[in-house]
């Protein structure tokens, strides 16, 4: 043994690996907020991009990493924020960060009742309710036409404004969007090293949790899982109201099943067990996704859009056939696992 | 409400739920084979719908248009089989799931690819013309639809109840030990099972094309579709898949005809989910089950 | 010894009945229990209580219903006939997390430690029930979600070094030997605080010296004040450590006594230990 575990008093670091996160968070922040100041518009805009898919994810990893529920419908919360936020501002006029505090709310609350019903099911049949849910949502606001403008799409929706700057100001996007998704990652990671997060974790079948077990220490599962499943939505939720106010236009077949299957990929690519996964996972298949539309028309000519979808299945395909803890376990192996000890005592 | 309104929401409730009974049916195929649950159908739906039109544009016949369309698409339900499904037989249930999700973005890249954003669309079937039967209009499609969805429903229930192959194929999803002993080769079966469902998928896709249009997107919602009416009617039997698609189409077409605008399309699956959620074994187990 | 069939007339036991029963109750009280997978029959009206303190060993083939028992004890199977108190508590339709925080919990035959957690993170999860903290105030790292996280930590380490394997505690589970993994599994048990503790072949797969420390662990335990239920099918150890046993076959209970009782029971004998281990021990 390193040291004398026997005398520990305190959560060792180890338990939280709470320096080294640290260490990430601050280094990520750094290079984050630095980046825009070298680059162009082009590189930027693909970095709010990135910014709301890694935020998403982050949920679906709360939700299916953590919990080991399955959602192939998350498009359906992302758009469910995007709407309000839209409807909230354009038909009541509503403050757009209002808006984006009331649609968390709404979209969460929403989140609630479904999941309270939802998980009353168990195993492969949720992704397929998930998937209908995404349907219905598809269909709802397509034809909400007094209020969505159906699937023409919702146009004018006021940008968010802070200290002068709005949202019509990309760099303005581009903080707004990763400090969010930073302090989303700071939550993510206390979460998953605090009472709750065991909780989640501990009933995660995929992972090696047991609901059993879980149970019998005292969890309610059915509230854990609900809880996931809401605050998954709220995460989907936030990045929707953002995304609404900085493309200013919405229309229904942006939140649909592809979207949501897209943000699994990126969770599944990333590596499930840590919120990191969904930055990695953002971060490869936004890059690839740009570097297909640039290269692939000139090259090969064809559709734009083509390229990309076929990229995410075979990602998917391969990554679950060659990488089934994701890109994350790469990371994790490459730590030192022994020095971590030493540090404790 | 009167008769001949009735008359024509029960004509295009019998006509949807024909179709989603048979999108349901290739979704059970695969799932009661080898229990994965293949969110790939609708796929093999848009390929079916979307080779058959390409090759009629092109001035093949319809049969043999539809033929092509049908081995085309059975050949990538093997492909799904053999080089994805089959290389990952060991994986967990999710793991399954989320490969055919993998296969289907694939198969919709390539189709937008091929084909591009535009819509496709077919006559009816030998150009049959609509049918006035009281106010009522039927379109030239819809006998099409709900004769071949019969002869499938038929077909099917022969071939599993009466030929080798297909008590075979039962013998694999009942008792897959039991079928092992036996000198069945399960992998054989599952790989049967993706070649059979994928030519199904093909066939609706001929068939419903001249109703609704086809495009590279259509994927998604039929493959939805097929697993609600599969689900809502008890996955177990071939019977409840059948009564869950018949189900799925009334209710729609019942509330298309109730409620203007676009609502139908939310409303029918919104109940199908409903029902799922309090009989979550489907409507045809009855209470025994828990 | 005879089984005592007692058919219990009513659930709801008259007031005055239930107030003299408050000195007497029984910890865990089973009247009737009936348990039917579709036809097959797995319990067939058991009955028998446990007054608080004991160990009570409950032993008898594989098959034979003791684990499908515990499972209607903790709530994860639903109960189809007869009554089960603890306390003066009735379980029925009480779901699995609520019973435990009644104050039963179970250690299961297979374990199911979260492999995807550190073992202290395990013992930790068994302290679900002494804080409160939720989302919130976790995802924001509050200062009182701080402390909690400080006090369960204490405590899940205090139940670690209580089986001796604080020296473990960073550990991943599947690091282990089995028998750790055992002690693990208890530890997590006993972090729920229970007052009631079922334990599901506890001793299956342990070494020598591993089954003389939890002998020990066990007696601890009792002298806490903590009631215990084991089930086994290994029975010359049991007795040296039971208060009472009870023996099921078949879902029926076919004898129910102190250990000295059971071993010279001719149906017990007959019908399930056959000549075999208890007999060399008599001998």
């Amino acid at each position: 043994m390193l040291v004398g575990v026997k005398a520990l008093k305190e959560i060792p670091r180890k338990v939280t690996s709470a320096n080294l996160q640290s260490l990430a968070i601050a280094l990520s922040a750094i290079v984050l907020l630095t980046i825009p100041l070298g680059a162009g518009p082009y590189p930027i805009t693909v970095m709010v991009d990135m910014g709301f898919y890694t935020i998403i994810t982050m949920g679906i990893i709360l939700l299916m990493g953590f919990a080991g529920q399955i959602s192939l419908g998350h498009a359906a919360f992302f758009g469910c924020g995007a709407y309000a936020s839209g409807v909230l501002t354009t038909q009541y006029h509503l403050s757009p960060w209002l808006a984006l505090f009331l649609a968390a709310i709404f979209t969460g609350g929403i989140a609630t009742i479904i999941g309270r019903f939802m998980f009353r099911l168990r195993g492969l049949i949720l992704a397929g309710v998930t998937l209908a849910l995404n349907l219905v949502f598809f269909h709802l606001v397509s034809s909400l036409v007094g209020l969505t403008g159906g699937a023409m799409g919702m146009m004018n929706i006021p940008p968010l404004s802070l200290g002068g700057f709005t949202s019509q100001n990309l760099l303005f996007n581009y903080y707004l969007v990763w400090i969010i998704a930073i302090l989303l990652l700071v939550f993510s990671l206390n979460l998953a090293n605090s009472r709750a997060g065991r909780a989640l974790r501990s009933m995660n079948v995929h992972a090696g949790g047991s609901e059993d077990a879980a149970q019998v220490l005292g969890i309610d599962i059915m509230k854990y899982k609900v809880w996931a499943f809401v605050l998954s939505a709220v995460y989907a939720s936030i990045a929707g109201s953002i995304y609404a106010h900085y493309t200013r236009i919405i229309e229904p077949g942006t939140f649909f099943v592809p979207l949501s299957a897209l943000v699994v990929i990126m969770a599944i690519l990333g590596g499930m067990a840590s919120p990191w996964g969904a930055f990695l996972g953002a971060g490869l298949i936004i890059g690839l996704r740009e570097l297909l539309r640039e290269s692939m028309p000139v090259l090969v000519g064809g559709v734009t859009g083509s390229y990309e979808l076929i990229a995410y299945g075979i990602i998917l395909v391969v990554a679950l056939l060659f990488l089934p803890q994701g890109l994350i376990s790469i990371v994790h192996k490459a730590v030192p696992k022994k020095r971590a000890i030493v540090n404790e005592s | 409400m009167n008769f001949s309104v009735a008359l024509q929401i029960l004509i295009s409730g019998l006509n949807l739920g024909c179709i989603y009974a048979a999108l349901g049916l290739g979704f059970f195929v695969v799932y009661s084979v080898t229990r994965v649950f293949n969110l790939a159908q609708g796929e093999f739906v848009m390929l079916g719908g979307m080779l058959t039109a390409s090759f009629y544009t092109m001035g093949i016949p319809l049969i043999p248009s539809i033929l092509l369309a049908v081995i085309i698409t059975a050949l990538a339900g093997a492909g799904l089989y053999r080089f994805i499904m089959y290389p990952a037989r060991k994986s967990s249930g999710v793991t399954k799931v989320f490969l055919t999700v993998g296969f289907a973005l694939a198969i919709e890249g390539i189709a937008l690819r091929v084909w591009g954003w535009e819509f496709r669309s077919l006559p009816a079937f030998f150009n049959s013309p609509s049918i006035q039967l009281w106010e009522a209009t039927i379109f030239g499609q819809t006998p099409w639809v709900i004769g071949v969805t019969l002869l499938m429903v038929i077909g099917l229930f022969f071939f599993f109840g009466r030929t080798i192959q297909g008590k075979a194929l039962r013998a694999c999803a009942d008792e897959p030990l039991g079928a092992r002993m036996m000198g069945i080769s399960i992998e054989r079966m599952a790989l049967f099972s993706f070649i059979l469902a994928a030519g199904l998928g093909a066939v609706v896709g001929a068939l419903i094309t001249p109703l609704t249009m086809t495009s590279y997107s259509v994927g998604w919602p039929l493959t939805i579709k097929g697993v609600l009416a599969a689900f809502v009617g008890g996955i177990t039997r071939a019977e409840g898949v059948i009564l869950g698609g018949l189900v799925f189409g009334m209710i729609e077409a019942i509330t298309a005809g109730l409620i203007p605008g676009g609502y139908h399309n939310a409303i029918a699956p919104g109940i199908l989910i409903l029902v799922l959620l309090f009989r979550r074994h489907g409507l045809l187990v009855t209470a025994g089950r828990e | 010894m005879k089984v005592n069939f007692v058919r219990m007339k009513s659930a709801v036991m008259p007031k005055q009945e239930r107030e003299r029963d408050t000195l007497h109750t029984p910890l865990l009280k089973v009247r009737n229990v009936s348990m039917a997978f579709g036809v097959l029959a797995v319990l067939k009206r058991v009955s028998f209580s446990v007054p608080r303190g004991n160990i009570l060993v409950m032993i008898g083939p594989n098959g034979a219903g003791k684990t499908t028992l515990l499972k209607l004890i903790s709530g994860l199977l639903p109960l189809q006939e007869g009554e089960i108190w603890f306390k003066q508590q009735r379980l029925s339709r009480i779901a699995p997390h609520r019973i435990s925080s009644l104050g039963i919990t179970q250690l299961f035959q297979d374990i199911q430690l979260f492999s995807n957690m550190s073992v202290i993170e395990n013992v930790m999860v068994g302290c679900h029930l002494r804080a409160k903290t939720g989302f919130m105030r976790s995802g924001l790292r509050l200062p009182s979600a701080r402390a909690d996280e400080q006090s369960i930590f204490e405590v899940a380490m205090s139940k670690l070094s209580l089986v001796g394997l604080e020296q473990k505690a960073l550990a991943n589970p599947s690091s282990l030997s089995w028998g750790q993994q055992k002690l693990v599994g208890l530890a997590r048990a006993l972090a729920t605080g229970a007052e009631l503790l079922l334990l599901d072949e506890p001793y299956s797969g342990l070494l020598t010296d591993e089954v003389d420390k939890l002998n020990k662990l066990i007696f601890e335990l009792q002298r806490q004040g903590i009631t215990i239920l084991i089930v086994e099918h290994l029975t010359d150890i049991l007795m040296g450590i039971a208060n009472q046993v009870i023996v099921l076959d078949y879902g029926e209970k076919i004898a129910e006594g102190t250990p000295a009782e059971i071993q010279q029971n001719k149906q017990v004998i007959d019908a399930y230990l056959g000549g075999g281990s208890l007999e060399s021990e008599r001998g």
